[in-house]
């Protein structure tokens, strides 16, 4: 008879902690973060560091207890580059309870999926398509606007010609992708260059995955570039200069990248050709990153040694620490239980001023504005690292001079 | 009079009724369908220059159409996780609920031969795994309406090469 008893009561009980453990998993607190991302193809290399970065950071959060008790899931998809897949990715978790927000790799993927994020009421990061932000909508940058940028780097760049003591007008070369986000900077940047008197000549465009950049570099030193930005997603960036060096042409011309130039991946293999190249950037590279204490401290308890380490991941953790802020406001003006993707979209529009750490410049999301940051930083290979040759600086608006 | 109701309420209102469902916008009423061009095909390099297409009628106008490739059981695909269907095109619908869509280079690198990517963001076809011949189910789905059509694309394997 006791032992009878004594089954009964291990089967209630283990019937009970099963009751208790199901309650558990049935009332956990979750909203989502999407990445339609690339981890196998062809920007892999930087997309793989941004990614450790988040997800490193929403593991801390998540350790920390999360937000009021609101754990937060990392849902990352590699779409290889690949707009069709993408699309596909988002149909299947768009209808996903608390799905607060998507990061779109690519400005193909967020032009595609820019469309549904709207009627779906939801909101979207993008890398730096400045129609973003001419024309306001759910769909955010990551930092200011590639032209922009780009108009920072003319100021950079007439200036460099002043210090030199050099007369007349800088003649400038672009040569980049031949897709939406290769001709982006020059939708208000080219107006930004004639605007303060530099000659900027025709742009060469090249498909994606060219492997000799030799004729374009060559036209464009012909017709008497004397700086000549770099545009693609490293490698690219780092195999064009490794051209131009090649050809000699290092020497005489200043070499100059946009935001997705050399990082540690294209130094560790071209570190000689890459030496003296500018880079323009709305977070912190090289050394700046290797000395931020809040991005190194993140890695090494991640992911142990800094041998590998990709100051990406520092811009990753900048994503990580805006959906944070964000989710934030939106559990407080919402609560969790009626939260909706629209509440973390209007919540995105109240971060004006978010502290990045030094990661990249003061958050300047507002009403009015889709920009991630204002700020931009020049850095230059010396000797074999990135280093500042600038402070954080704020980034011209070209935006306003391009009609779109 | 009476008779004159009971006439109209049993002959002329169904048929009012029945009438305006049969006219109201016949895009909606339509059944969605996809067709596959070539419905048969194998796998070249010549794809990225004449790429699978999909024709599709039926749909909502103007609506965005993702469209899929349902894998069978055991065959994976590099990047896509177990149980995921694979989003092959995109296409946007007419006025007339109609698309066309082809596969991009990248989608017939990435899903028909599993390419990988040097460095230098060219295709690596010493890494490639194409997939295997079969039938493979195709589903398109209108993105507004929710609107679902299938059809089968058949992969055979290539043509052997002349002695």
């Amino acid at each position: 008879m006791g032992k009878q008893v004594r089954m009964f009561l291990k089967a209630a009980l283990m019937i009970s902690l099963g009751v208790v453990c199901l309650t558990g998993v049935a009332s956990a607190k979750e909203v989502m973060y999407l990445s339609l991302a690339d981890y196998t193809g062809p920007i892999a290399g930087l997309n793989v560091p941004g990614d450790m970065g988040l997800e490193d950071f929403i593991k801390d959060v998540n350790a920390k207890g999360g937000v009021d008790g609101v754990t937060i899931k990392f849902i990352g998809i590699d779409t290889r580059y690949d707009v069709a897949r993408a699309v596909s990715a988002y149909k299947r978790y768009r209808r996903t309870p608390r799905l607060l927000m998507v990061n779109s790799i690519s400005t193909g993927i967020g032009k595609a999926v820019a469309p549904l994020i709207e009627k779906d009421k939801r909101l979207q990061m993008v890398p730096g398509d400045g129609e973003f932000q001419a024309h306001l909508g759910r769909s955010f940058i990551w930092g200011p606007a590639y032209q922009d940028a780009f108009a920072a780097m003319m100021d950079w760049v007439m200036a460099d010609w002043k210090k030199k003591g050099k007369s007349g007008a800088p003649v400038v070369g672009y040569l980049s992708w031949d897709n939406p986000y290769g001709r982006e900077p020059l939708r208000g940047g080219k107006e930004y260059a004639e605007k303060i008197g530099i000659k900027l000549l025709p742009p060469e465009f090249f498909p994606p995955g060219t492997l000799k950049h030799d004729v374009y570099l060559t036209r464009l030193a012909n017709a008497g570039a004397n700086y000549i930005l770099a545009g693609g997603v490293d490698p690219t960036p780092t195999n064009i200069i490794r051209d131009g060096y090649n050809l000699g042409l290092t020497k005489t011309i200043q070499f100059m990248t946009d935001y997705w130039g050399p990082t540690a991946l294209g130094i560790g293999v071209h570190a000689e050709a890459l030496e003296g190249t500018v880079i323009i950037s709305f977070f912190q590279r090289g050394e700046d990153a290797r000395n931020n204490p809040v991005v190194t401290d993140l890695w090494k308890r991640y992911r142990g040694s800094m041998d590998k380490f990709n100051e990406v991941y520092g811009m990753g953790m900048s994503w990580g620490m805006t959906y944070l802020a964000g989710l934030k406001i939106a559990l407080k003006a919402a609560g969790y239980e009626k939260l909706e993707a629209d509440d973390m979209y209007k919540a995105y529009q109240k971060l004006t001023g978010l502290n990045k750490y030094d990661i990249q410049g003061p958050c300047a999301y507002s009403p009015t504005s889709r920009l991630g940051s204002k700020l931009v930083k020049i850095y230059r290979v010396k000797a074999g690292k990135i280093v500042p040759i600038t402070g954080w600086r704020e980034a011209p608006n070209a935006v306003a001079l391009h009609t779109f | 009079m009476k008779a004159l109701k009971t006439i109209i309420l049993t002959l002329v209102l169904p048929g009012l009724v029945m009438g305006s469902l049969l006219f109201a916008g016949t895009s909606y009423a339509q059944e969605a369908s996809v067709e596959v061009v070539p419905a048969e095909t194998f796998l070249s390099p010549a794809l990225i220059k004449q790429p699978v297409t999909f024709k599709g009628n039926g749909f909502v106008p103007k609506e965005m159409i993702s469209i899929e490739m349902i894998l069978p059981e055991g065959v994976t695909i590099k990047g896509v996780g177990p149980g995921e269907d694979v989003g092959i095109a995109m296409g946007n619908a007419d006025e007339k609920g109609s698309f066309t869509a082809a596969m991009q280079p990248t989608a017939t690198l990435n899903w028909f031969f599993q390419v990988g990517w040097t460095p230098l963001l060219t295709p690596n076809f010493k890494e490639a795994k194409p997939i295997p011949p079969g039938d493979y189910k195709i589903r398109a789905t209108g993105l507004d309406s929710d609107k679902v059509a299938y059809s089968t694309m058949r992969i055979v394997p290539p043509p052997k090469k002349k002695e």
